[in-house]
Order: C-alpha cells, then sequence, then structure tokens
C-alpha cells in the first residue's frame, strides 16, 4: 500500500543551511498493517511524517515514495489527503476562529469533492459527529469551540483522533500520539484508533516508546536510526527494545 | 445648532474638530436630515454616500435613556463623476444614553482598478457619565479613504471601537482614532484586523489619552494585520499617553504573514491551499465583529469580507 524506496529527504530551514535527515529509508506496509517505527530523538521521524504528507520545508532529494502505486511525493498536501493519507499531528496547530467542527465538515466536504463523491448532508455529518464523539468520549461543547485553541494537550490528541474517525482516512500516520496522555486517555485514543483497523487500510505508528504499542498492536517493528532503518521485527522487537534501550542497534549503524 | 423641530440640540464643549469636519460642511448639504435627536430608545438611522453627491455634515444627540442605532454606508463605484465623499458627525451621547455606530465603506470598483474616490469621514463623539459608544468599521478604501473618530469620555463611560480593513491592490485605508479618558473609571475596548494584498495599504493610528482625572482607566488597544501577499503594506502607530497613575492601560500590535503551519495542518486535512489561507484570514477578521452587532448587519459585513477573500476589492 505504502511503498518507500531509498528515499532521501533534507530540512530547509528559512533562515540557516538545509540538513540532509533521511538517508535511504526504505519500508513497504501492506494494505491492513500495522507498522510501527520507533527511534531516539533526531531520527527522522517526524521528518518522515512530513515529507510523506508534503509539509514545505522539507526536499526529497533521491528516492520515491508510492502510494496504491502511486507517486505521492509529485501531490499537493490537500492531494494526498483526499487520496487518504492522514497524519495525527505530534503538535496539533491552534486555529483561532474557526470552530472544530466547521473545520471537520470543510474537510470532508473537500475530500468528497475531489474524489468525486457528494457532498455530506448536514443531518448526516452531525450523527457522524456525535458518533466519535462519544466513542472518544469528547464533550460535545469542545468541537463548537475554535480548534484546538486552548485545549490542553491530551485534548489536542483526542481531537485529532476525533478527526480521523470522522475523515476514515485509507493509510493514517501517528506522530508520537501517546505523548501527552494519561493512561485512561491512551486506552481510549488507541480504541479509536483500532476501530479503524481493518483489511484495506494501513497504519505507521511512530512512537518513543512500547507503551502505545501495548494497545495498538503492531504488525512489524522498524528501528530508524540516522535516517534509516536499521532493524525490522515482529511485535517483540519493541519489548526488546524497552528493556535494553537504542544502544545495541545504534551499533549497527 | 437646532434639530426640524427646533430643539437645541449639541451644546456643551466638544472635541475639537479637524480639517475633515470644515471640508464637509463647506461641501455638505445635510447629513440625513441636518440634526438628529434621539430621545426613545431602539431608534435606527441610515445615511448613504457615493460619488456623485454632496457631502454630508450633521449633528447627532443621543438623550439620557435613549439608545439609538447609527448606519452609515459609504459607497465607491470607481465612477469619476465627484469622486469626493467628505462626511462630518458631530455626537453627543448624554449620560446613561447609549449610541451604536456602525459604518461599512465597501468599493465595487473592479479589482485591481484605480478608483478615484477620496472618502474622509470624520465624527467627533462626546460621551456623558456612565454612557456608551459602540462603533464598528468595516473599510476596503479606495484611492485615499480616513475614517477617523475623536472621543471624550466622562466619567464611567463604555467605548467600543472595533474595525476591519480589507487593503486590496491600489487601495488605501486609513483607520484614525484618539479616545480622551477625561473622568474616572471609563472602560474602552479596541480591537482592530485589517488584511492587505499586492499595492494596498492599511493604516492604523490609534491614540488613548488618559487625563489627569482618569484615574482608574481600563483601556485595552489592539490591532493586528496580515500581510497576504509580497508587496502589501501596513502602517500602524498605536499611541498611549497616560497622566493618571492608577490605570490599566495595555496595547499590542503586530504585522505579519498568514501562519504556514496552520495552511499545512488545514491542507493536511484535505482543504485546498485557497481555501486554506481564506479560512484563516477570514476567521483572523471575523474576531473583530462585535457581538452587539445585529444578524443582518453581521450578516451583511461577512458578505463583505466574503467577496473581498473571494477576490473582489
Amino acid at each position: 500500500m505504502l511503498e518507500l524506496n531509498n528515499l532521501h529527504a533534507r530540512v530547509v530551514p528559512e533562515d540557516g543551511p538545509s540538513r540532509e535527515i533521511l538517508k535511504g529509508l526504505s519500508l513497504a506496509v501492506p494494505a491492513g498493517e500495522v507498522h510501527a517505527i520507533m527511534g531516539p530523538n533526531g531520527s527522522g521521524k517526524s521528518t518522515l511524517s512530513y515529507v510523506l504528507t508534503g509539509k514545505h520545508g522539507y526536499d526529497v532529494t533521491a528516492g520515491s515514495a508510492t502510494f496504491d502505486g502511486d507517486d505521492l511525493l509529485s501531490l499537493a498536501p490537500e492531494a494526498r489527503a483526499a487520496k487518504g493519507l492522514f497524519l495525527s499531528f505530534q503538535y496539533p496547530l491552534e486555529i483561532a476562529g474557526v470552530p472544530v467542527m466547521t473545520f471537520v465538515r470543510a474537510a470532508m466536504n473537500s475530500q468528497h469533492k475531489a474524489r468525486g463523491e457528494p457532498e455530506v448532508s448536514a443531518p448526516e455529518f452531525l450523527k457522524l459527529s456525535k458518533l466519535a464523539a462519544t466513542k472518544l468520549r469528547i464533550d460535545p461543547d469542545m468541537l463548537k469551540r475554535p480548534l484546538n485553541v486552548g485545549f490542553s494537550g491530551g485534548e489536542k490528541k483526542r481531537l485529532e483522533i476525533y478527526q480521523m474517525l470522522m475523515l476514515e482516512p485509507r493509510f493514517m500516520i501517528l506522530d508520537e500520539t501517546d505523548s501527552g496522555l494519561d493512561i485512561d486517555a491512551l486506552k481510549v485514543v488507541a480504541e479509536g484508533v483500532n476501530a479503524l483497523r481493518g483489511p484495506g487500510r494501513g497504519m505507521l505508528v511512530i512512537t518513543h516508546y512500547q507503551r502505545l504499542l501495548d494497545y495498538i498492536k503492531p504488525d512489524r517493528v522498524h528501528i530508524l536510526s540516522a535516517g534509516r532503518i536499521v532493524k525490522s521485527g515482529g511485535p517483540d522487537l519493541a519489548l526488546e527494545l524497552e528493556k535494553s534501550g537504542y544502544d545495541q542497534f545504534l551499533k549497527v549503524d | 445648532m437646532t434639530n426640524q423641530e427646533g430643539v437645541l440640540v449639541g451644546t456643551g464643549a466638544m472635541p475639537a474638530e479637524g480639517p475633515i469636519a470644515a471640508i464637509a460642511e463647506m461641501l455638505g448639504d445635510g447629513y440625513g436630515p441636518a440634526a438628529l435627536l434621539v430621545e426613545a430608545p431602539g431608534e435606527r438611522f441610515e445615511t448613504r454616500i457615493s460619488e456623485g453627491d454632496a457631502g454630508q455634515s450633521g449633528s447627532v444627540t443621543v438623550k439620557s435613556g435613549a439608545t439609538a442605532t447609527l448606519v452609515e454606508r459609504i459607497g465607491v463605484s470607481g465612477s469619476r463623476l465627484r469622486p469626493f465623499l467628505p462626511t462630518y458627525a458631530k455626537i453627543e451621547i448624554e449620560p446613561g444614553a447609549t449610541l451604536h455606530r456602525i459604518i461599512v465603506q465597501a468599493n465595487s470598483a473592479p479589482a485591481g482598478e484605480r478608483d478615484a474616490a477620496i472618502v474622509l469621514n470624520e465624527a467627533v463623539v462626546k460621551l456623558g457619565a456612565g454612557a456608551s459608544f459602540r462603533q464598528f468599521v468595516v473599510a476596503a478604501g479606495s484611492r485615499l479613504t480616513r475614517i477617523e473618530t475623536s472621543v471624550t469620555a466622562d466619567e464611567g463611560a463604555v467605548v467600543e471601537m472595533n474595525a476591519v480593513y480589507l487593503a486590496a491592490a491600489h487601495r488605501h485605508v486609513d483607520l484614525t482614532s484618539r479616545v480622551a479618558h477625561a473622568a474616572p473609571g471609563v472602560h474602552t475596548r479596541q480591537l482592530v484586523r485589517g488584511v492587505a494584498r499586492k499595492g494596498g495599504r492599511g493604516v492604523f493610528q490609534g491614540k488613548f489619552l488618559v487625563e489627569r482625572a482618569g484615574q482608574k482607566t481600563d483601556a485595552e488597544m489592539a490591532h493586528n494585520a496580515l500581510l497576504l501577499e509580497e508587496g502589501a503594506e501596513v502602517f500602524a502607530k498605536p499611541e498611549l499617553e497616560i497622566y493618571a497613575d492608577d490605570v490599566a492601560c495595555a496595547h499590542g500590535n503586530t504585522a505579519g504573514q498568514i501562519d504556514e503551519d496552520a495552511v499545512f495542518y488545514l491542507r493536511q486535512r484535505g482543504i485546498p491551499d485557497i481555501d486554506a489561507r481564506a479560512m484563516i484570514t477570514r476567521a483572523f477578521l471575523l474576531e473583530a465583529l462585535p457581538d452587539w452587532m445585529d444578524e443582518s448587519l453581521r450578516t451583511e459585513v461577512e458578505a463583505q469580507i466574503d467577496a473581498w477573500l473571494g477576490g473582489a476589492s
């Protein structure tokens, strides 16, 4: 479903020199699978999520990324979203003056329009929203407030998953979704994520810690170090990491 | 000065008039009725001026216990016929009275084309003790547009002066205001939001004067502008001049570009770039719309903002 081949990418800051972050990353996530990416700070985890979703300020210098066989890198961010790519942000942005529901409805209708599907009616939208909010134990009043403004870290993460449930993406990237969540919130969020697992969907879970993977069980675990996958394995690899740390794998590099 | 019924209005010391007042009076042939006297609650008056019209000047007095809404529409069409639009209003709000004043300055000249209109609007406002003056201005500018409001507030008066400006190419829009806090306990709020495109120029000059007698003044001024394109211009001069020692006065002033990270966030959810920018900009501007505005005016202002964001001038 998602295939990355020898991906090289650099971050290009507005001021200062550009730096190569991804240095030949290869990875394949087949449909129906959940893959975890673990790695120390600075290994390129967030850069990978931004490169895949098309954020400004990142240049791909070599390699390829395809989604269902189509080149992903030549598409605008909104076109990637319409194809079904969703990023749960590590730091969700605050958008003053735009209520959550207004925003999600606009996003949903933009995606439907891009795919040539009919708009979702207001009653249908409200029904979906109520279902998603109940599942994630989100106070309905929160959905009328401006997007993420004044929300706690945990509320923001919950709201990312709310958007995910509403937009029903086909491929999800979860960037440090566990940070800022207490254990109860983590369970609720994981339940929401697991509800979207299915044969037609893929997922990339980026995390520092094993904890999230207790609740969102991955099919494969990859260790990212210095912009490359240095080891891949089954779910046990995450447990091994938790026990003995990253060092043993970094020496491989 | 007398109104149509011959009742004396507009007595007492008024703030000094500026040159716009003299021009409007010289060229004017009245301000709706030459003088408005509001004695009942809930009265509403509308004036309108566009190219080809004579200037307008007059006075408005809101008597104690009365509330009134004054809507001034300034419509620039791009016509070359007498493109000089001066307006002057001398406003007195007696103790305990309330005036809501809304100025809608629109420009329907084709986007990207120069118009000839010089729009000058001045109001000198005297507020009695415990009186309220709530003003909202939306202005799209013209060759030269200046909307100037001078307020002198007595004890415990409430002043609110929000505004939105929209400076497209070849449009100059200047919002200038001055609030003199002449007695204790005046509460003032001002939030001005503006946007400018390439070749457009927005100007905000706001001054809060707190006189020696203005103890316990509570005043906040904020001006925030977004420069939507390279080559947009915004000039801002926020001023606080304070002679009292027990006051809470704050001002904030920013001019910058739209947050690209926020734009990316919206695009990642599937909203096209142009819509994402419009959505963020619209929300930024709408924050300056006051909640006291009635539904129909709010709809009108939102429609003007939406049309502008959609590429109108």
